[in-house]
């Protein structure tokens, strides 16, 4: 299968501002690839640039191989799309939205009419189909949005902040329906700054800050690649010296830190190594009364990448 | 789902959206209202002033093709501010214009159906209002001849209003802006009519007005063996008296246009000299010409400002 989104050395200036700056990235067939920034970090940009939107300055975008930056219209044929806040003429009905744009894949009416209801349910906008879009509240019009995505039955979504303004019912649920699309083999990319949204539905992330890709690829690989060190955290009753040297001679650990009762022990292994850390301790004297090993959170990565000076 | 390639499905589909949106934001109904007002004037007018100097009016086969039915640049003007004002310029100030240019259609069939639509509408409006009027006429004045050549006063009149409706979808969509498009347009329509109005009268040179959208040179139709260069009715050059023309020419085929100069001075006051001829055919052929090029002109500036927009929010 073609590679569903390439970019390569893409960049795009506004004037003086670089928003995306020599930015590559590969989203993989059939993954949930979770684009994650701060605000301001060129999400919106790059994924407008792939749309045709907007030109690129420098670089390389494909879409399921082909150029993307000449913003020919097939490159969107197999390609649904939902803007970042979108607005959709406020005079049509949702179900009139929905026949139009479809009719625009070069589907004809009566084949995009027998898909509509279906859409409308997933996307919860049930009974309101008939209604002006005027009329929609903001989450209505962001579930619109995604429908209308899903229009021409894409194989690829691109969804810039899907979650924006939905209430966290209709979070959950449009996560549901993320996965549940993914599940039928389709990709979806998704742009978001809520690290915790992302966390939990994507399998690839890649995270950009001031235009820039700090980490790209997995779950697991950017946990295992970008980690923060691994470390156990013990509340120690009878915490002395003696302990704390004895802790500091087991294999793989790093160096301490003594705050009051409390441990911090920093280690050089991502294997979990609490039993060897409490039999020393208790040979010692020590009393454990709490101990964690930190799993370093993507939250941390996250963090650490963004808010790390620019590379 | 079957993908097709179907171009005909998405052309219908872009064409019913810009229909829609002219129809639903009550655009078209606001221009019927100020049309049928403006149509119902011109018809009653005549019989308010007939009953108040106790002169009514009296059957006129010749009604229809003697008054130009519904003409004027003013109203061109009005009509394609209304109808261009925001087609391109308000899908980029609401935002709409994200989810329609990202789908799988070129920026130059949306541009292709936003002209349509217009099109459309104004020929709609056109054919009510022109029914309006020929009925009314009739009412009024009699049986009517010649009623073929309402057809050729429509021709003219789209024409007319689609120079004026091109300028406003090029300021539109180079400068995005609605206001700018109506201003813009207002702007050039007021230059036109004033400045370059008063730059001839003060220099007597007037041939140019042919060349600008508007009204044009004023010339008089030649009456065959008399002196005086003015003696036929008033016959204009521009982009906005095709109608008329057109009309005038199927009815005198080989009319000749007489331009004239003012000249004044010398103890007789002001002399009127004919300065040349042009037969009315040529006049009319060169009206259409430059009201083509204004339309594809204006037509491919608004059509390269889209194709090149940089869409950001
Ligand atoms: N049309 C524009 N003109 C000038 N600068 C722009 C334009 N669009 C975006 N930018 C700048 O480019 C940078 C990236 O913007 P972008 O919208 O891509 O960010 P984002 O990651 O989508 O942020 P957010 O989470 O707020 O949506 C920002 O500094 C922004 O100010
Ligand atoms: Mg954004």
């Amino acid at each position: 299968m073609e590679i569903p989104i390439e970019i390569e050395n893409l960049t795009k200036k506004f004037g003086s501002i670089t928003a995306v700056k020599n930015a590559t990235l590969k989203v993989e067939p059939g993954s949930i690839h979770g684009f994650l920034g701060p605000n301001g970090a060129g999400k919106s940009t790059t994924i407008k640039i792939l749309l045709g939107l907007l030109k690129a300055d420098e670089g390389k975008a494909k879409i399921f191989g082909k150029n993307a930056l000449d913003g020919s219209p097939e490159i969107r044929q197999n390609v649904g799309y939902m803007p970042e806040l979108p607005k959709f003429p406020k005079h049509l009905t949702g179900e009139e939205l929905l026949e139009l744009y479809g009719q625009m894949y070069g589907v004809p009416k009566d084949e995009i009419k027998k898909d509509i209801p279906h859409l409308i349910e997933l996307v919860g906008l049930s009974g309101r189909e008939q209604n002006k879009i005027g009329e929609y509240s903001k989450g209505m019009q962001q579930r619109l949005g995604i429908a209308q995505a899903m229009i021409n039955d894409p194989e690829l979504l691109i969804l810039d902040e899907p979650s924006i303004g939905l209430d966290p019912v209709g979070m959950v649920e449009i996560r549901n329906l993320l996965k549940s699309i993914a599940k039928e083999g389709r990709t979806i990319f998704l742009s978001s700054h809520l690290l915790n949204e992302v966390q939990q539905i994507c399998t690839h992330i890649t995270i950009i800050n001031k235009g820039s890709i700090q980490a790209s690829g997995s779950l697991s690989d950017l946990r295992n690649g970008l980690s923060l060190e691994p470390s156990i955290i013990l509340e120690v009753l009878n915490l002395n010296d003696n302990i704390v040297e004895a802790v500091k001679t087991i294999p793989n650990v790093k160096d301490t830190v003594v705050d009051g009762q409390r441990l911090r022990v920093n280690l050089n292994t991502r294997e979990d190594v609490r039993s060897l850390v409490s039999q020393k301790i208790t040979s010692m004297g020590g009393v454990i009364i709490e101990m964690n090993q930190t799993i370093e959170t993507l939250e941390d990565v996250f963090l650490k990448l963004v808010t790390k000076p620019e590379r | 789902m079957e993908k097709k390639d179907g171009f005909l499905i998405r052309f219908y589909a872009v064409l019913k959206y810009e229909v829609l949106w002219h129809l639903r934001k009550k655009k078209v109904l606001g221009i019927m209202i100020l049309a049928f007002g403006l149509a119902t004037l011109s018809l009653a007018l005549p019989v308010v002033l007939g009953n108040m100097y106790n002169r009514p009016i009296e059957p006129d086969p010749d009604r229809i093709t003697s008054i130009s039915m519904f003409s004027g640049e003013l109203w061109y003007f009005l009509l394609a501010i209304i109808l261009g004002m925001n087609s391109i310029s308000g899908e980029f100030e609401s935002g709409t214009i994200i989810p329609l240019l990202t789908k799988p259609i070129s920026r130059t069939l949306v541009f292709l159906s936003k002209m349509a639509s217009t099109l459309l509408i104004m020929i709609g409006t056109y054919i009510f209002l022109f029914t309006y009027l020929t009925l009314g006429n009739i009412l009024l004045y009699g049986p009517q001849n010649n009623l073929h050549l309402i057809s050729l006063q429509l021709i003219g009149n789209i024409l007319s209003t689609l120079v004026w409706v091109s300028i406003v979808f090029a300021i539109g969509s180079v400068t995005k802006s609605s206001q700018m498009a109506a201003l813009g347009s207002f702007g050039i329509w007021l230059g036109l009519n004033l400045i370059v109005g008063i730059y001839a009268l003060f220099t007597g040179d007037t041939w140019f007005l042919t060349y600008f959208p508007g009204g044009g040179q004023t010339g008089y139709l030649k009456v065959e063996g008399s002196p005086i260069p003015t003696a036929g009715p008033q016959i204009k050059t521009g982009t906005g008296s095709i109608a008329e023309n057109l009309v005038t020419l199927a009815l005198n085929p080989s009319a000749i246009v007489n331009f004239i100069r003012f000249e004044i001075g010398g103890g007789e006051g002001i002399k009127i000299l004919e300065v040349y001829t042009e037969t009315l055919s040529y006049v009319v052929s060169r009206s259409f010409i430059v009201a083509i090029v204004y339309v594809f002109l204006f037509s491919f500036i608004a059509w390269y400002a889209l194709k090149r927009a940089q869409i950001s929010d």
